[in-house]
């Protein structure tokens, strides 16, 4: 297993440099740098190259991208052009409400998808079923911008619950209670956004299990349809539940960009949104690292979790 | 399924707590929200130079003066002003009961260093280029050596600021007021101007403006707290919590109550007044243009005055203004703000005809132009194509952001460009910046002309004299075509339900009288 680890994690740098170069080769082909956003064109020729040479604009890509990945190395991700402050510390005060936000949202589509899915695998046709539906064709099918509005003049314009935006009432932490009832709306559109992948993924994967041999012995033990359902189709299942669950997590740490900007949620999806539309390239970098890094750990850590939930997995000494 | 009804029972639990909103009896907080983010609190390190960051500067650093959205001044720093030297000069007297948030107060002497440290060549202000109109500075507004600096603490209460060129008070507070704020120099004594932008003071600055500095998520969010010493008058309501979020969420969190005021000045697009009275808001109509539309034109692409002035004469201005702002605006001939003391005879009218003619004569070739514009103005892009196409011109829209716009049509990628400005009350607002050799963003062949009328026009203190060439500047502008003019834009301001005082115009000046603003009681 360690020796399996350690080749996984040798393989994953290469990766994860080809990550960080083809980003920063797309942000910094994409026309455009922050100087044309000064002043929207008006600022004088020589604020323009003054900028130009404190960011270190005029100097070549293989320069620029030589000496980021040498301050990577260092571990510095750099300045943000922007608000000219390091992209760590930027990225350390948006990572804590992405994991709240994202990661609560998640959490909640879990839990509301898991039973969901074994519910309507268990009894087709039945109102379960039917719930499972919807809500997958709502999650898949309606767009994440309009979930937020539609959240918002429901809950927040119609029926005046929940607040529209921010974290807290008072711009700093006063109660739980305040901090839930901003958290809620966002969070809801989360997890309604992540539950129809998860419905219809536990659905299919118990389908499939309540098909296999194992099963049919389970009922021939006179095990109670609930036993079967719990202890061997949902077992049975839970390699592409898994997959699925945990390939949510960079999701979870890269925030979502939609959500975060449309209620102002102070995380790395709408730090990554203001990066890309400011040119702020050290911070769309910082970000990518962050979400490159968690990507190739979520992978092997999916990995080693197929091997716990399924004892048929071995990892090869090869 | 006992695990999940206990489950189902919590959340139903839950939502009743989560709607008990919290009291805001004890602290009394104007929810502000911005639909784009600042990127420092240091006013003269802005990369951007945004006005989203001179909103927020505005708040923490006090100016001289408050600019009204018809150019009208009002003290703020500067109690009173008058002209010296024969013109050359201003001289401000300071409000003596102004004074920084830890309690100095603020002198003549703070204004002159605030200066002097921005203008030190070792300094890298982004911003310094600001200062270009005082004696003693280059065209980038770094202090020349051996030369005396004009700004000059004449006693502790007054500030005598020396120009280039005969200025008038008003010219320079129109142009500049919004740019100048004066830095608590007495907390940065002994820094090496070269270090002085990476002080810690900055991330929690010590200003003299109306509010004073709590907390800050960059980029997301800010929260201040009312200066109760602001010499103005302490504004009515304890804190301040700017918070950025998507445009599209303003106008609902104002109609349900989770936001107080949007910046600027509750701006509303014609489209939404219904949504906004049908929500309970009151909408007012502003009555000073706010905005200027001009379409770029890349003179190199476009070489031809005559296909340049029949693109002019293409265009139907009056409903493209009516397309973009429910008519909200006038169509112009000319880029000088309506309602300001300088005027133009000059006239637009549409002529579909002429405009053939005109191609004719400038050898039309028949090539398609590419006109790029941002995705909230593809409609209008649209419109504009349609009606260029009645006169013979095509043209292929390319739908871009707005950084890769502006580069576009530096870099010469585009034909065409519809944009939009924050227009100014003086008659170079527009012209002066954008016929540099710095900034040639129309690709003008020979910016002679233009730049030689417009220092004479920076020169002319005579109000007669500078309407002359003013006139003579139209004149060639007109002739020439290196842009096009279209119309000048009044917006709607939704109205604060909770906040009163705002004055909603002036903001779009990027000043906002915080300190007369009162949150309503309850």
């Amino acid at each position: 297993m360690g020796r399996y680890i350690r080749r996984r994690l040798i393989t994953a740098i290469p990766v994860f440099f080809g990550i960080t170069l083809l980003v920063f080769l797309m942000v910094n082909l994409a026309p455009g740098t922050i100087v044309d956003l000064m002043g929207e064109g008006a600022s004088s020729g020589a604020d323009r190259a003054a900028l130009e040479q404190a960011l270190g604009l005029d100097r070549p890509l293989p320069v620029r991208y030589a000496g980021w990945l040498a301050g990577l190395l260092r571990g510095e991700l750099g300045q943000s052009f922007f608000y000219d402050r390091p992209v760590s510390r930027l990225i350390a005060q948006r990572v804590g409400p992405s994991l709240l936000l994202t990661g609560s949202g998640v959490a909640l589509a879990v839990v509301l998808a898991l039973p969901l899915g074994i519910l309507a695998a268990w009894k087709p046709r039945s109102l379960w079923e039917r719930l499972a539906s919807l809500l997958s064709l709502v999650s898949f099918g309606v767009p994440g911008f309009l979930l937020c509005l539609g959240g918002i003049a429901l809950f927040s314009v119609t029926l005046g619950w929940l607040p529209t935006h921010g974290m807290y009432t008072f711009g700093t932490f006063t109660s739980l209670a305040d901090l839930l009832r901003h958290l809620l709306l966002p969070a809801g559109v989360v997890c309604l956004s992540s539950l129809g992948e998860l419905v219809k993924q536990t659905r299919a994967a118990c389908l499939e299990a309540l098909g296999q041999d194992y099963i049919l012995t389970a009922r021939a033990k006179g095990l109670s349809e609930g036993a079967v359902m719990v202890r061997h189709a949902f077992r049975g299942s839970l390699v592409p539940v898994l997959t699925t669950i945990l390939s949510h997590i960079p999701h979870i740490l890269g925030g979502s960009v939609v959500v975060e900007q449309i209620f102002g949620w102070p995380g790395m999806g709408s730090l990554l949104f203001s990066g890309i539309s400011q040119r702020d390239y050290p911070v769309v970098m910082g970000v990518s690292v962050v979400t490159a890094l968690t990507v190739l750990l979520t992978n092997l850590l999916l990995d080693l979790v197929y091997g716990l939930a399924d004892p048929r997995v071995r990892y090869g000494k090869g | 399924m006992k695990k999940l009804t206990v489950l189902l029972l919590c959340l139903v639990l839950a939502l009743p707590l989560a709607a008990c909103a919290p009291s805001r009896d004890a602290t009394a907080v104007v929810r502000y929200g911005l639909s784009n983010a600042w990127d420092t609190l240091m006013p003269y390190n802005s990369p951007s130079g945004s006005n989203y960051t001179r909103i927020v500067c505005d708040k923490l650093y006090d100016r001289l003066a408050y600019v009204h959205a018809d150019g009208t001044l009002d003290p703020r720093n500067a109690a009173a002003w008058e002209s010296a030297d024969g013109g050359m000069a201003v001289l401000f007297f300071l409000d003596e009961g102004a004074a920084f948030h830890d309690g100095t107060p603020v002198t003549a002497q703070h204004w002159a260093d605030t200066i002097a440290l921005m203008t030190d060549p070792d300094c890298p202000a982004l911003g310094r280029s600001v200062f270009n109109v005082l004696a003693g500075t280059d065209e980038a507004g770094a202090a020349l050596p051996g030369e005396a600096l004009g700004a000059e603490a004449v006693d502790t209460y007054t500030l005598k600021l020396t120009f280039k060129t005969p200025t008038t008070p008003e010219d320079f507070l129109l142009d500049r007021n919004r740019e100048f704020y004066v830095l608590p120099t007495h907390l940065l004594e002994g820094t090496d101007p070269a270090e002085v932008l990476e002080l810690p003071l900055w991330q929690a600055p010590v200003g003299s403006g109306p509010l004073t500095f709590v907390e800050e998520i960059p980029g997301s969010q800010l929260t201040l707290a009312a200066n109760p010493n602001y010499q103005l008058g302490r504004p009515g309501f304890d804190l301040l919590v700017i918070t950025v979020m998507d445009k599209s969420n303003l106008l609902p969190s104002l109609i349900a109550g989770d936001l107080d005021y949007y910046a600027f000045g509750g701006n509303l697009a014609a489209d939404d007044r219904q949504t906004a009275e049908a929500g309970g808001i009151t909408v007012l109509e502003g009555t000073v243009p706010n905005s200027f539309y001009e379409l770029m034109l890349n003179n190199e692409r476009i070489s031809s005055s005559a296909v340049r002035r029949a693109i002019d004469l293409a265009l139907d201005k009056q409903a493209l203004c009516l397309h973009t702002a429910q008519g909200l605006g006038e169509p112009t001939a000319t880029d000088l703000t309506p309602g300001t003391a300088y005027t133009s005879s000059l006239t637009w009218s549409r002529d579909v005809e002429g405009a053939m003619a005109l191609l004719e004569e400038g050898g039309y070739d028949g090539r398609t132009y590419s006109l790029a514009c941002t995705a909230n103005r593809s409609g209008l892009a649209a419109l504009m194509q349609q009606q260029l196409a009645q006169a013979g011109i095509t043209t292929t829209i390319e739908t871009v952001d707005s950084a890769a716009l502006f580069s576009g049509m530096a870099e010469g990628t585009y034909d065409m460009a519809i944009a939009s400005h924050t227009p100014g009350a003086l008659p170079l607002w527009f012209t002066e910046s954008r016929f540099s050799p710095g900034n040639n963003i129309f690709h003008v062949a020979d910016l002679t002309p233009y730049t030689g009328l417009i220092s004479q026009i920076k020169a002319a203190s005579d109000s007669g004299a500078r309407q002359a060439l003013v006139d003579e500047l139209q004149a060639l502008l007109a002739r020439e075509r290196p842009f096009l003019p279209l119309w000048f834009g009044r917006t709607l301001h939704a109205q604060s339900p909770t906040v009163d005082n705002i004055d909603y115009p002036s903001s779009s000046f990027s000043n906002e009288n915080v300190w007369e603003w009162t949150l309503q009681a309850g």
